[in-house]
């Protein structure tokens, strides 16, 4: 029973922790480029639910075609947002980025508010569910999963092929000699975001699936948080970090709870969340690289 | 005695606000809850910049001191109420208050401070975000379900007392922490603390290699602003509004409030938090009345307007201006 329970858990945990690992690589892109945090990071992802919640309710289309759709949308966003107080942003003190991301957060959240409301929506994806004997997991979840990997490997593919991304791997190494290089920083900056920031909105489609009623204007906080611990995980600066770090989060998160609720007199739920931070700052304090790099 | 008056000048136009905020809302009717809160923000604001203003720093959980605060005078109206202590259990109260907003600033401080920037904005959000999970995780202290602990109150000071408390006199209590917070400031700024602070802000390995104990000025920094913070929190959170709630007390919300007024009026000036303090609270309760419901969508891009239009805030912006002239004294 603990053991049947323990292996559904961390089942769910993997197929998660892809699209947690996909929801924080626009965090690291954005931090490890620009050295920007983006406080505002989960309503970002909120958008993207609600770009879902739209092309499925509205329109009945697929949530796959939300994907290119939120991550455009995202793209435009970002470069709004990069070229209106970002780039002026970029020589100030933390503290100004720290809270212009985070209004930035506020601005989008007021705004789907005035459009949505602020009660509670959500959508059931009826695509069947796939049965592994000790548990079933819904083939929502499991496209939500694969959806994320594709993405990163998309993400991969594009840093590791194209001129772009070839220049932004430049700039985060060294930017005053990418610059002498040839390369134009102040695009790489302002590309690096908007991709941040479509990543992220696309993220908010596969964890649409995931949130069968949670969907919500002010959903986002929640995962901000969990996002930076995952991006600490990661490394901070690293989106494939940031994946597998996502991917270890959904794994801890989930297993964990089988343990923690076995304890008398502890609330399972905050436990798991304890946890989370206090693994985010023992990470921070003895291995700010992150668990995957050696220094 | 001239040469003190001409070092300490600068405290004389933040007392006069406090004063004209004090007595505007004992005399108005209908001001004194509008008052109260202008003076709690700039109280708030005057707190914080002790840490974020001097070392730069970016205490992102700072609201966790000012909870920590609240669940220090809440425990010990809980634990001490039927004693018969009277009046001393908000003594103690405040005595525990201070000690639990200190000695989490002091563990904090020593563990987080060594790390920089966005990793140590980072690291306080963790420890907000932690110990508002340990105490539901846990169940400490009621856990999720929190403290209420109005009749304990009642009980202690008897009904008249206590609502008279939460009313007028936890508000006063807030002013007499503004002052105190401003005297310590510029006491901070005015000796050797307030030249190290600024060297180690300023280029901290270049203010280590001169020989300052930088630590221990961070520290220091730190924890004065937490326990400011702590006192806060038994004050306008415990003793006027007698319940606390882990999802409330650790709300991030106030730790941006408290940055925005710090940054509105200038970081590391003495005079910014109260003009911050003002702008926001009047801000804030203008677009409330005049556009209730959409105040945020208003306030979101004002506020990143001013951050980039006004990166050193206002008192910033106007001692870049007249700091020179006669009016410089007073502008710190």
């Amino acid at each position: 029973m603990f053991g049947e329970q323990l292996l559904s858990n961390l089942a769910q945990g993997i197929v998660l922790g892809c699209v947690y690992g996909v929801a924080t690589m626009g965090l690291s892109l954005i931090f490890g480029v620009l050295k920007v945090v983006n406080v505002g990071h989960g309503a970002f992802i909120m958008v993207g639910c609600f770009v879902t919640l739209f092309f499925f309710n509205s329109l009945g289309m697929s949530p796959f075609v939300a994907i290119p759709a939120a991550f455009l949308l995202g793209l435009g966003i970002g470069y709004v947002f990069y070229y209106s107080a970002i780039r002026r942003l970029l020589k100030a003190p933390e503290l100004s980025t720290l809270l212009a991301t985070f209004y930035m957060g506020v601005i989008l959240q007021e705004v789907v508010k005035l459009i949505y409301g602020s009660e509670y929506r959500g959508f059931r994806w009826k695509v069947g569910s796939l049965s592994l004997g000790f548990t079933s997991l819904p083939m929502a979840k499991l496209y939500a999963a694969l959806g994320s990997i594709a993405v990163a490997l998309i993400l991969y593919a594009w840093f590791r092929k194209t001129r772009a991304g070839t220049a932004m791997r430049a700039v985060v190494e060294d930017d005053e000699g990418a610059r002498v290089c040839g390369v134009n920083v102040g695009g790489v900056y302002a590309m690096s975001f908007a991709l941040g920031i479509g990543l992220t909105v696309a993220s908010g489609v596969m964890l649409a699936m995931f949130l069968p009623v949670g969907i919500n204007p002010y959903m986002g906080a929640e995962y901000t948080l969990k996002a930076f611990v995952i991006a600490v995980l990661g490394g901070l600066a690293s989106p494939y970090g940031a994946f597998f770090g996502g991917l270890i989060f959904g794994i801890i998160e989930n297993g964990s709870y089988t343990f923690l609720a076995a304890i008398p007199g502890v609330e399972p739920f905050g436990m798991t969340r304890f946890l989370s931070f206090a693994m985010l700052l023992i990470i921070l304090l003895i291995r700010p690289t992150g668990l995957l790099r050696a220094k | 005695m001239m040469r003190t008056l001409d070092k300490y000048a600068a405290i004389f136009p933040v007392l006069v606000v406090y004063a004209v905020l004090f007595l505007l809302g004992l005399n108005m009717s209908g001001m004194w809850q509008l008052m109260a809160t202008l003076l709690f923000y700039c109280a708030l604001g005057q707190a914080f910049n002790i840490f974020l203003g001097m070392t730069g720093y970016v205490d992102f959980g700072y609201v966790a001191f000012v909870g920590m605060g609240t669940y220090g005078m809440a425990v010990t109206i809980t634990s001490l109420a039927g004693t018969g202590l009277g009046g001393l259990t908000i003594i103690a109260g405040y005595i525990m208050a201070l000690a639990f907003s200190g000695l989490l600033s002091l563990a904090v401080g020593a563990v987080a401070l060594r790390l920089r920037g966005a990793y140590f904005a980072i690291a306080t959000i963790g420890v907000n975000e932690g110990l508002r999970f340990l105490i539901e995780g846990t169940n400490l202290w009621g856990g999720s379900g929190g403290i209420i602990f109005t009749r304990q109150l009642n009980d202690i000071l008897g009904k008249d007392a206590s609502s008279a408390l939460a009313t007028f006199w936890a508000d006063v209590l807030v002013l007499i922490i503004a002052v105190l917070a401003a005297i310590t400031t510029i006491v901070y700024m005015r000796s050797k603390i307030g030249y190290a602070l600024t060297a180690l802000r300023e280029d901290e390995d270049a203010a280590k290699v001169m020989g300052i104990n930088v630590t221990m000025f961070k520290i220091l920094a730190f924890m004065t602003s937490a326990c400011f913070a702590g006192l806060l929190g038994a004050t306008a959170w415990a003793l006027k509004t007698p319940y606390v709630f882990p999802p409330e007390v650790f709300e991030i919300h106030y730790t941006i409030e408290a940055i925005i007024i710090v940054m509105l009026g200038g970081a590391g000036t003495l005079l910014g938090p109260v003009a911050g303090g003002l702008i926001y609270g009047i801000g804030k309760y203008v677009l409330s009345i005049v556009l209730p419901g959409f105040q945020l969508l208003i306030f979101a891009p004002l506020i990143i307007i001013i951050i980039v239009a006004f990166p050193d805030g206002v008192v910033g912006g106007i001692r870049n201006k007249f700091g020179h002239t006669a009016l410089g004294r007073f502008i710190l």
